[in-house]
């Protein structure tokens, strides 16, 4: 069994029974407690997740407004037209782009100040994990709205500053160049999320034993063997699911792209979320929601994909450290 | 075909024709239309059985300028029926688009509500989203009436002989008036209530406003995140210069003489090209491309910019909200040559406000409307706005003129409103089965505001290959949505699309259809 997996049902309905030999009808009374209190929840996900999410897909399938009786099924129509659609391609790119830049620099940045913190010497350590933490827990359309004063051209802090170090001799229009818009919005999306990476890594770093840390230290190990050598193959079983949650984070910035731009200028800052958004109520003309479904379809399942690649390369990856190790 | 006023000439008229309230208001001291006095209201008993038990009628518009006539009368109304609570949802659009659907598809819609701006009426109507006025507004025919002839529009108003809304106030009204910080314009050398800029002069301004700012503040700011306002700036512009269009059913810059849409006329180009120039001044606000309208408008009185081109419903925050900013009103700047045209209007009443068929409460809608549509209740939204919103009702306006103390801003955009905008044809009131092709039609990406923001943002270096790129688009996605709607069964054709009677200069009358 790994470490930190959880089974209820041996815990709770076992009582020392063992599981084998039981019929299905008896191990699910045995448990009973643990599904009723996963109902509420369960309702809650079925009408707000799954129904959802499997009306899309039936959706995408058709020629629709969203709001009209008159639905048509037009078969793979509406994908024949995205696979034409340069807007699509662009935002599809531009998702996977965000990902790419702001993903490693997120779980890398939030795994070094996790190291950091979890050294209980360091006496600020909890004051800091706070303020870390804090914009985690703040709307992303708030920050998105305080963040476009704060990168301002006019009278913004940011620019103030670049002009009062001599940086920039005019102001820099964060949000409203094509060069700058989407990673200016990606920098902010890292500033708000890291602190959850942070959390992940500081809870990863507990299953660390630390007497090994003490043994190597009587070896005379330095801090960043230590690290090398001890913390982090400790603790690389965790970074799949950390990456994971971080992509998948990454794949969901809509209320801070559409506050902070709106997808603009020109498309330039349109991901997957704000163009699906823009075909679905948003743009001037009818709503699609049929086209916007199928936009949604194709893009899930190409993070579905990442991810089962990913779940692949991880087992891949442990089969062979496992088969180095009996060598 | 264009007609041709000296310069001097247009101007003088423009005088002549603003009225003496307006003449003799231009000292522009803020006047507060949010004082419109509460309490003046009183409700008729209209003879409409009510409901005796205590009920919540709700209530979902737009708010800015109605939202002052709508507050008070909703007071007024509780106060004639304490058993009725009016829980008022005034929201931007965008929430609108999305809060009516879903509440009609649930059962659960407001009891009155505005149209979400991409649902054709038509449409809605037959979805049985609306309820027709017809059966729930006591002496309907009397109350019908009170308003001029052609109020009351097939395809518009009317669906099958029912009628479904009423043109509460006038859509006769434009969105790019200029306003001014008077302050910076002083101090520039120009005094624009005796005299209206041309581009060169208007661009001239902005470039000295913005050089006396020092960084501080600019010629112009533009709410350029929300693209329509570059594409209203652009088709107002060109329009004037000498581009005569109009748009129906979703479809705009179209020249109704020959059907064909406007996008590479010359006078069009030359709008984007002030645009660019004022760009290349360092004249527009930075961050203009990345404020939408709202932040625009609203950051305006903090003395960000010299001019905003903006619609009325600015004012009346701007007095409340900035009771010390001494700000103007005048026309869009007018084009340099000799060639200004009036621009063309859809009269489909501003403010049409539908009852959800599944209503409960039909029959309050039906007494309130029915005040709504009255003289006195005409009188009392001009009053409560002080002029911003005009009575349809003609007794009514005059009745307001004469008794209740306009706003002084409100005059002036009134009298500007006279002088630059002429009815146009509208498709649907020649052929009803013409709306269907609202219902087909796709949006244009990029369309004319996206492309203009995509050219200040440096993204599009030919101007003129993405203006015939969108010329045709546009000409393609017209005739495919004619197609797809003449598929569903609608007698419609590109033919519909053409007025060949059409003068930019005169009001398209009723028996011009003819």
């Amino acid at each position: 069994m790994s470490i930190g997996t959880i089974q209820p049902t041996t815990v709770l309905a076992g009582k020392g029974q063992p599981e084998r030999g039981r019929t299905l009808r008896q191990r699910l009374w045995a448990a009973r407690w643990c599904y009723l209190f996963m109902l509420p929840n369960l309702v809650l996900a079925a009408m707000f997740t799954f129904y959802p999410t499997v009306m899309s897909w039936y959706f995408a399938f058709l020629d629709w407004s969203g709001f009209t009786s008159d639905r048509e099924w037009v078969g793979l129509e509406n994908f024949r037209e995205l696979l034409s659609d340069r807007f699509f391609w662009d935002a599809y790119q531009r998702s996977f782009m965000f990902m790419l830049i702001a993903v490693p620099i997120q779980v890398v940045l939030a795994l070094v100040v996790a190291l950091i913190l979890n050294d209980s010497s360091y006496k600020l350590g909890p004051f800091f994990r706070t303020i870390f933490f804090l914009p985690v827990v703040t709307s992303a359309a708030i920050i998105g709205i305080v963040m476009t004063f704060v990168f301002s051209p006019f009278n913004g802090p940011v620019n103030k500053m670049l002009l009062n170090t001599d940086m920039v001799d005019r102001p820099v229009d964060f949000l409203g160049d094509p060069d700058t818009a989407l990673w200016t919005v990606a920098g902010v999306w890292i500033w708000k999320w890291f602190g959850i990476s942070m959390i992940y890594w500081l809870a990863a770093l507990q299953v660390v034993p630390q007497d090994l840390y003490e043994a190597a230290r009587l070896d005379g190990a330095n801090r960043w063997s230590l690290h090398k050598d001890i913390t982090l193959p400790m603790v690389y079983p965790f970074a799949a699911v950390i990456v994971l949650i971080t992509i998948v984070g990454s794949l969901n910035v809509f209320g801070l792209v559409q506050t902070m731009t709106g997808g603009g200028p020109f498309f330039a800052s349109e991901v997957m979320e704000v163009y699906i958004y823009r075909n679905a109520f948003g743009d001037s003309g009818i709503p699609r929601l049929g086209y916007a479904s199928a936009a949604a379809l194709f893009f899930g399942i190409t993070v579905l994909g990442i991810s089962l690649l990913q779940g692949w390369g991880l087992k891949k990856a442990n089969d062979a450290r496992t088969q180095m190790k009996q060598t | 075909m264009p007609v041709n006023i000296n310069r001097r000439r247009f101007a003088q008229a423009g005088l002549a024709s603003t009225s003496a309230i307006a003449l003799g208001s231009r000292s522009h001291r803020p006047s507060a239309a949010q004082d419109a006095t509460p309490g003046s209201i009183t409700i008729p008993d209209s003879g409409v059985e009510l409901p005796a038990d205590d009920i919540t009628f709700r209530w979902i518009d737009s708010g800015d300028l109605k939202a002052l006539f709508y507050n008070e009368f909703h007071a007024a109304y509780q106060e004639a029926h304490p058993n009725i609570s009016i829980e008022y949802d005034a929201l931007p659009w965008a929430e609108i688009n999305q809060i009516v659907p879903i509440g009609v598809q649930s059962g659960d819609a407001h009891d009155i509500f505005a149209m979400p701006q991409d649902i054709p009426s038509a449409q809605a109507v037959a979805e049985g989203w609306v309820a027709p006025l017809d059966d729930i507004i006591p002496n309907f025919a009397e109350w019908k009436d009170r308003f001029p002839l052609g109020s009351f529009m097939d395809g518009v108003h009317v669906f099958d002989g029912k009628t479904y809304t009423f043109p509460q106030t006038s859509s006769k009204r434009y969105w790019t008036m200029t306003f001014y910080n008077t302050d910076y314009l002083e101090q520039a050398g120009y005094d624009l209530e005796s005299e209206r800029l041309t581009w060169d002069q208007y661009r001239e301004a902005a470039r000295k406003i913005t050089e006396q700012g020092q960084g501080q503040y600019y010629g112009v700011v533009f709410g350029g995140q929300s693209t329509d306002r570059f594409a209203t700036f652009v088709r107002n512009l060109g329009r004037m210069a000498g581009a005569p269009a109009g748009g129906s059913l979703g479809f705009e810059d179209i020249d109704w003489r020959t059907g064909e849409f406007q996008y590479t006329s010359d006078e069009y180009l030359a709008a984007i090209d002030l645009l660019v120039g004022l760009q290349a001044d360092g004249s527009i606000f930075p961050g203009s491309l990345s404020l939408n309208d709202a932040e625009a408008w609203s950051q305006f009185p903090q003395g960000i910019a010299g001019m905003i081109l903006e619609g009325p419903w600015v004012i009346p925050q701007w007095q409340r909200e900035n009771p010390d900013f001494r700000f103007g009103l005048a026309s869009q700047p007018v084009p340099n040559g000799e060639t200004v045209l009036p621009l063309a209007y859809e009269e489909t009443g501003s403010n049409q406000l539908w009852v959800y068929a599944d209503s409960p409460y039909k029959n309050v809608a039906g007494d309130m409307f029915s005040y709504v549509g009255s003289v006195e209740g005409q009188v009392a939204i001009m009053a409560a706005t002080k002029g911003f919103l005009r009575a349809l009702v003609p007794e009514a306006a005059e009745i307001a003129q004469e008794s209740v103390e306009l706003d002084p801003y409100a005059s002036e955009a009134l009298a500007l409103y006279d002088e630059q905008l002429r009815l146009g044809p509208m498709v649907p009131v020649r052929n009803p089965a013409a709306s269907q092709v609202a219902l087909e039609r796709r949006p244009l990406t990029p369309d004319l505001g996206q492309l203009v923001q995509g050219i200040l943002a440096g993204q599009i270096e030919d101007v003129g290959a993405a203006l015939e790129d969108l010329q045709s688009r546009a000409n393609a996605e017209l005739d495919r949505a004619i197609a797809a709607a003449q598929e569903s069964g609608a007698e419609v054709s590109r033919d519909d699309f053409v007025f060949a009677n059409w003068d930019p200069t005169q009001e398209y009358t009723a028996e011009m259809y003819e």
